[in-house]
């Protein structure tokens, strides 16, 4: 006689203790910014949040894939792409509205929300949340910084007539792209997350930062050309938008477009680069001035 | 071993006094932290998750000294804050199954003790909504959610049944009562509500201004509370009241009757003697409302009671208001 099989099985559904294991600061802190990835990015969120990160990552990478694609069933005929500088130079306007938007996302709701009230009472400091979200900011500004261009450098590396020829001709280029895309990527991020800091609506601080940043870039125009004063070259540091450009012009050796701003003050990359560091490093005092005196 | 333990602790918001030196022992079970709004309920709480810095004395909470490890502390508690909290446009599995990582739990145990614990509190299909879509009650059973997901071996309850219609509050008291009892876990439950606090709790503090009015076992509490009678003699006015505590009874207007200590024989003598009708006449058992509201009528009259109560004069007691 065969043993009779159970008909089913029967599941306790009772409340658990958890008796598996816990991890450190390293998980919690992750956990925040994976959980910033998504909600920048809208996954797992209706489609309208959507509509902006997946648009201006469609934008960044579509003409890469379009050229690369037209490579791959032409060949070199094609010819050359912008230059990586050129691109680079759209890809940085791309970036700031990504950051303006992608920055308030991050910070604003929480606060909003007061979901604070609960992140703050579990094991996790001001730091480990600052940390994250800065994180977070850096990994999808920086993949529209540097993805998009490392992409370029190998589609035209692969279909090259010899792909070892390019990549020796060409290896410099890659360590450009890899630095301005970095330095880019840190820029915008500290800008964004500290005029988010600074209010709790979303809508403010995206209008805010894009007003500065084009605000700046008028006036330091209407200064520049307009008044005559001793030293009026060096307002070519005010205009916030315009410092990216130029300091990935400089690296690029594109030169900057001849009777603008940059091209009549007389500055080079480095100049612009310690601007930016000027820029971000007090982006940065005011993210941590304001995140650290966050309450719960 | 004390569940929490608080020395001395104060806090002072600008002009306002939140806490001053208060000492409170908490016990394991589930406690009541009971004060009228503004009383410093919120403010303990706090200060027990570390959440804000005491201006001094100290707290300790599962053993740890909340100043030097909050990070500690945190981690072995669960919080159900007051008021909303939570994020709109969010699932209700995907964030318990965030705040699970957060408390340390690894991606994948995270989201299927996420599923466990909605389960338990009666979020079920409804754990794949986005929780702005929620009604209150719902979003406090999240809130639970969120507080027990980690396993924490004490839970801090900030009024749970707030906004909650009759049906939702006896739903949380319920699982308040669940959690306590099959889970094992100690909960300190702070509300205004007393009569959650009795339905729910084994023992309770009252705090008012900033002061603890008294701390014990509610039986303990709610028996210093002399039992009395609900009358209805003449026209309950303020004839009455006088004749009543001239014949040395302590009598107070509750509603529409009025609250007797002493020989109901009084009672009826002085009804006699006026000829007043005495169309109702029945006993009232001791409860922790008017316990309550006598040592807050005391402590507003005068200096705060001491921690564990005792019975006065019945004059003093229940005192009399016109």
């Amino acid at each position: 006689m065969t043993e009779a099989t159970p008909a089913g099985t029967i599941y306790d559904r009772g409340y658990r203790h958890y008796e598996g294991p816990r991890e450190g600061r390293g998980r919690r802190v992750r956990a925040i910014a994976v959980a910033g990835v998504r909600r920048v990015l809208g996954l797992k969120r209706n489609w309208k949040t959507k509509v902006v990160p997946f648009g201006l990552l469609v934008l960044a990478f579509g003409p890469v894939f379009a050229f690369i694609g037209a490579r791959v069933l032409v060949g070199e005929a094609v010819g050359e792409f912008l230059g990586y500088g050129r691109y680079l130079r759209v890809v940085a306007g791309l970036l700031l509205l990504f950051a303006a938007t992608a920055g308030p996302e991050l910070l604003c709701p929480d606060r909003r929300q007061n979901v604070l009230a609960l992140i703050f009472t579990r094991p996790v400091t001001r730091a480990d949340y600052l940390l994250a979200k800065l994180a977070a900011l850096l990994a999808v500004v920086g993949l529209i910084a540097l993805v998009p261009l490392v992409v370029l450098f190998v589609g035209n590396t692969l279909t090259a007539d010899s792909a070892a020829t390019y990549l020796r001709q060409n290896l410099d280029d890659l360590g450009r792209i890899l630095l301005a895309g970095s330095v880019l990527t840190v820029f915008y991020s500290l800008v964004a997350l500290a005029a988010a800091s600074l209010t709790d609506r979303r809508a403010v601080a995206t209008a805010g930062l894009l007003g500065v940043f084009l605000g700046t870039s008028a006036l330091a125009n209407i200064l520049f050309f307009t008044a005559r004063f001793d030293g009026r070259r060096w307002v070519a540091f005010l205009s916030l938008s315009g410092l990216p450009g130029r300091f990935v012009d400089w690296l690029f050796g594109d030169g900057f477009d001849p009777g603008t701003l940059a091209d009549q003050a007389g500055f080079t990359g480095p100049g612009y680069l310690v601007a930016m560091a000027v820029v971000a490093a007090a982006a940065a005092a005011i993210l941590t001035w304001r995140v650290l005196r966050l309450r719960a | 071993m004390l569940v929490a333990e608080v020395e001395g602790l104060s806090k002072r918001y600008g002009t306002v006094q939140a806490l001053d030196r208060v000492d409170v022992a908490i016990e394991p079970g589930c406690t009541g932290l009971v004060g009228s709004n503004g009383a410093g309920k919120s403010t303990l709480i706090k200060l027990l998750l570390g959440l804000l810095a005491p201006d001094q004395g100290r707290a300790a909470v599962l053993g740890y000294d909340v100043a030097t490890e909050p990070l500690a502390v945190r981690g072995r508690v669960g919080y159900l804050p007051e008021g909303a909290c939570l994020p709109g446009d969010v699932t209700a599995a995907d964030f318990v199954a965030f705040m699970a990582q957060l408390g340390g739990l690894p991606p994948r145990p995270a989201r299927e003790r996420a599923a466990e614990v909605c389960y338990q509190v009666g979020l079920d299909e409804e754990r794949y909504r986005a929780v702005g879509g929620f009604s209150t009650g719902m979003q406090q059973r999240v809130k639970l959610a969120v507080a027990l997901v980690h396993d924490p071996s004490l839970l801090l309850l900030d009024e749970p049944t707030d906004g909650m219609d009759p049906q939702g509050r006896e739903d949380m008291l319920e699982l308040i009562a669940r959690i306590r009892d099959e889970l094992g876990i100690d909960v300190l439950v702070s509300t205004h509500l007393l009569g959650d606090v009795e339905r729910v709790c084994d023992r309770v503090v009252m705090v008012h201004a900033g002061q603890v009015l008294a701390q014990g076992s509610i039986t303990e509490i709610a028996g210093t509370t002399e039992p009395g009678f609900g009358i209805q003699l003449g026209d309950n006015g303020p004839e009455v009241l006088a004749a009543l505590h001239t014949a040395g009874l302590a009598v107070r207007p509750s509603g529409e009757e009025l609250l007797v200590q002493g020989s109901s024989d009084l009672v009826r003598d002085v009804a006699a003697e006026r000829g007043w009708p005495l169309r109702r006449l029945v006993p009232r058992a001791p409860s922790l409302e008017e316990t309550f509201l006598r040592l807050q009528a005391a402590a507003q009259g005068g200096p705060p009671a001491p921690a564990v109560p005792q019975p006065d004069t019945p004059e003093a007691a229940w005192g009399v208001r016109r």
